[in-house]
């Protein structure tokens, strides 16, 4: 677990820790890829005692997400209040990993056989939406930004990870590592990675207007 | 581990149960079998879950001796879990599992065949999960709601599979006594007896199951019989399971289980007439029941269990002995991190008539009642943390009744 987005997102919301602020509407875009050097396939503990599971496929745990440490006051005021969805599918919550900004209501559908639970501990975004039936899906707003790992109490094999920030400058990397942070004002910038599996140096890139700034990291643990 | 035998009508009996459930599962238009596994598929995985549970001393009443001689309240169980992907859709899993550093056993290893990738069906074969009842897939730490384990479960009754009394008044002096019955007919080492259905240990043989959004179906044929789960044949005939679960839309699930299997050793059978050496069935019938929604769990057990048993002394051989329990738990989870529970547990017999007690009807073991409730604290995802109490009853034994607090850790990963 990387301690530093919680750090970073409540850095992300104070004034005093933004960047510069961009004069013109023009914006940048960056872009790059994620090495990770560790493994990272797996499908959790086997399911000893089940009758009949379901064919459980691994998950990509290399997935990551790239974001500013810090974003221009603006950005702050901009967050549009959206509803994504976590299915739970095959004992597994898909997609394994997702990124979001605060205000946002993530659905977790039950599309499984089974029963299914959701919760998490985090501090400051704590919940539990109880058991429910196939079918049906329970809901949660996530008004604090923060890393929140998210568990099934009935399947302890299942994870999963939602980044909550404070501003929209950030990117889940693709089956590649690959990633791209659109429409980001000019300016200096810390760009960060969280990933589950490691740690990757955070670097200090520049965004002028129109222009696209590469940056690569390598996750190692 | 032993190997395991395979005899013609068992083997038959077992392709049986594949087909059958086979035809509940076939695959869909577009041939999912052809789908083919992603091919970075882990090849091994694992995980583990450390219990240690600090209770009293329970050497008078010895309520709460699981099958393997320990206390279920004053224990230190490790388990390590283990699958090997061997081809796309089919595994080799495993536990290992120590009890308080005595040991180590291998309570389960078999091979998990699941046909279809796109239906829940699957084949296993070897030291399987049980099919009988709901509790024995869920008998250890994080599935159960409180510390105990439900009376029929987990209660040694006072029959020996090694050793058998030849009369009624034998076995009624045995009363309360399941902890270290004994009885002149076989073994005459100091052994414990037997819970009505074996949670902590399973059976050798083939099962095949499916399930869908409405219904899960779940067939076995092992060697030992649920109160005796065996890894080689120690006695005569096989067992037979099976069980049907229906889903209620609301969260509500029905299941109705039953089994019947040879539970007194070979050895010990043929020390008795051949004219009685049938009578060696338990036969099993379970119904067990769960709703939950949103914070409240419930669950619900009926098991009736008869054991035939002959008595070489007795001209007239009486009826099969019965045991019937109940048990009905509940779990609150107020809090993410809080959660309250509690289970009442019943466990009676059926009457026998010999010359002790005046010769008025006694039950041939002594009737338990239990209650036991928590308070528990999830510290972490995996950590959690149970204090509770539990208070049982009994009418007989040495120790009529004997309450004990309860502490539990638990860590799994």
């Amino acid at each position: 677990m990387r301690p530093t987005l919680l750090h970073l997102a409540i850095a992300a919301s104070s004034a005093a820790a933004l960047a510069a602020m961009p004069q013109t509407p023009d914006t940048g875009t960056i872009r790059g890829r994620v090495q990770i050097v560790a493994a990272a396939r797996s499908t959790g503990r086997p399911a000893i005692a089940d009758l009949a599971p379901p064919m459980v496929d691994p998950i990509d745990r290399r997935r990551c997400v790239v974001y500013l440490e810090s974003a221009p006051r603006e950005a702050f005021g901009q967050l549009q209040r959206a509803r994504v969805r976590m299915d739970q599918r095959n004992e597994q919550f898909v997609p394994h990993l997702l990124a979001i900004t605060v205000g946002t209501t993530v659905d977790f559908p039950n599309s499984d056989t089974t029963f299914h639970n959701v919760f998490s501990l985090a501090r400051g975004n704590s919940f539990d939406l109880g058991r429910y039936p196939p079918g049906k899906t329970g809901g949660r707003k996530f008004d604090t930004p923060g890393i929140i790992p998210i568990s099934c109490d009935i399947h302890s094999h299942m994870s999963a990870y939602i980044l909550v920030f404070s501003h929209p400058f950030f990117a889940v990397t693709d089956d590649d590592g690959r990633y791209t942070i659109p429409a980001v004002p000019p300016g200096s910038y810390t760009l960060m990675v969280w990933s589950e599996l490691g740690r990757a140096e955070p670097r200090r890139v520049t965004v002028a207007d129109g222009e696209t700034v590469d940056a690569d990291f390598r996750v190692a643990r | 581990m032993p190997s395991i035998m395979v005899r013609g009508s068992w083997g038959t009996l077992a392709l049986a149960v594949v087909v059958l459930l086979g035809a509940f599962a076939g695959p869909a238009a577009g041939d999912p079998q052809e789908t083919p596994a992603p091919s970075s598929a882990p090849r091994v995985t694992g995980g583990g879950e450390v219990t240690a549970v600090a209770g009293p001393e329970d050497d008078q009443a010895f309520f709460n001796y699981t099958d393997y001689e320990h206390n279920a309240l004053r224990v230190l169980r490790v388990r390590l879990l283990g699958e090997w992907r061997i081809w796309q859709r089919l595994s080799l899993l495993g536990e290992a599992r120590t009890e308080n550093g005595d040991g180590v056993q291998i309570p389960a290893l078999y091979l998990r065949w699941q046909p279809w990738r796109d239906h829940n069906f699957d084949v296993q074969i070897g030291r399987i999960p049980p099919v009988i009842g709901s509790f024995p897939r869920r008998a250890y730490g994080r599935d159960n709601v409180v510390v105990g384990s439900p009376l029929p479960y987990q209660y040694l009754i006072s029959l020996r599979p090694d050793a058998l009394p030849a009369t009624i008044d034998q076995l009624l002096r045995m009363r309360g006594r399941g902890w270290q019955p004994s009885y002149p007919i076989g073994s005459q080492a100091l052994g414990p007896g037997i819970p009505v259905v074996s949670s902590f240990r399973w059976d050798t043989g083939a099962e095949a199951s499916w399930r869908n959004q409405w219904m899960e179906l779940a067939g076995a044929v092992t060697l030992g019989a649920p109160a005796t789960p065996v890894v080689q044949d120690p006695s005569d005939g096989q067992q037979y399971s099976g069980r049907i679960a229906m889903h209620a839309p609301g969260g509500l699930t029905v299941g109705l289980s039953g089994a019947r299997g040879g539970w007194i050793n070979r050895s010990v059978l043929n020390l008795v007439p051949e004219s009685l050496r049938g009578r060696h069935n338990q036969t099993v019938v379970g119904v067990d029941a769960e709703a939950g929604v949103g914070p409240w769990l419930v669950r619900a057990e009926w098991l009736h269990s008869s054991f035939e048993l002959p008595f070489v002394g007795e001209t007239v051989q009486p009826a099969p002995l019965v045991a019937d329990s109940a048990f009905v738990e509940g779990r609150y989870r107020f809090h993410p991190r809080w959660q309250i529970a509690a289970r009442v547990d019943h466990l009676g017999f059926s009457t026998l008539v010999g010359t002790i007690n005046n010769g008025a009807p006694t039950t041939w073991d002594a009737p338990v009642e239990r209650v036991e409730g928590i308070l528990g604290f999830r510290a972490r995802r995996n950590v959690e943390i149970r204090g509770g109490y539990q208070y049982n009853w009994r009418d007989g034994g040495r120790v009529h009744e004997q309450g004990y607090p309860t502490l539990m850790g638990l860590f799994w990963f």
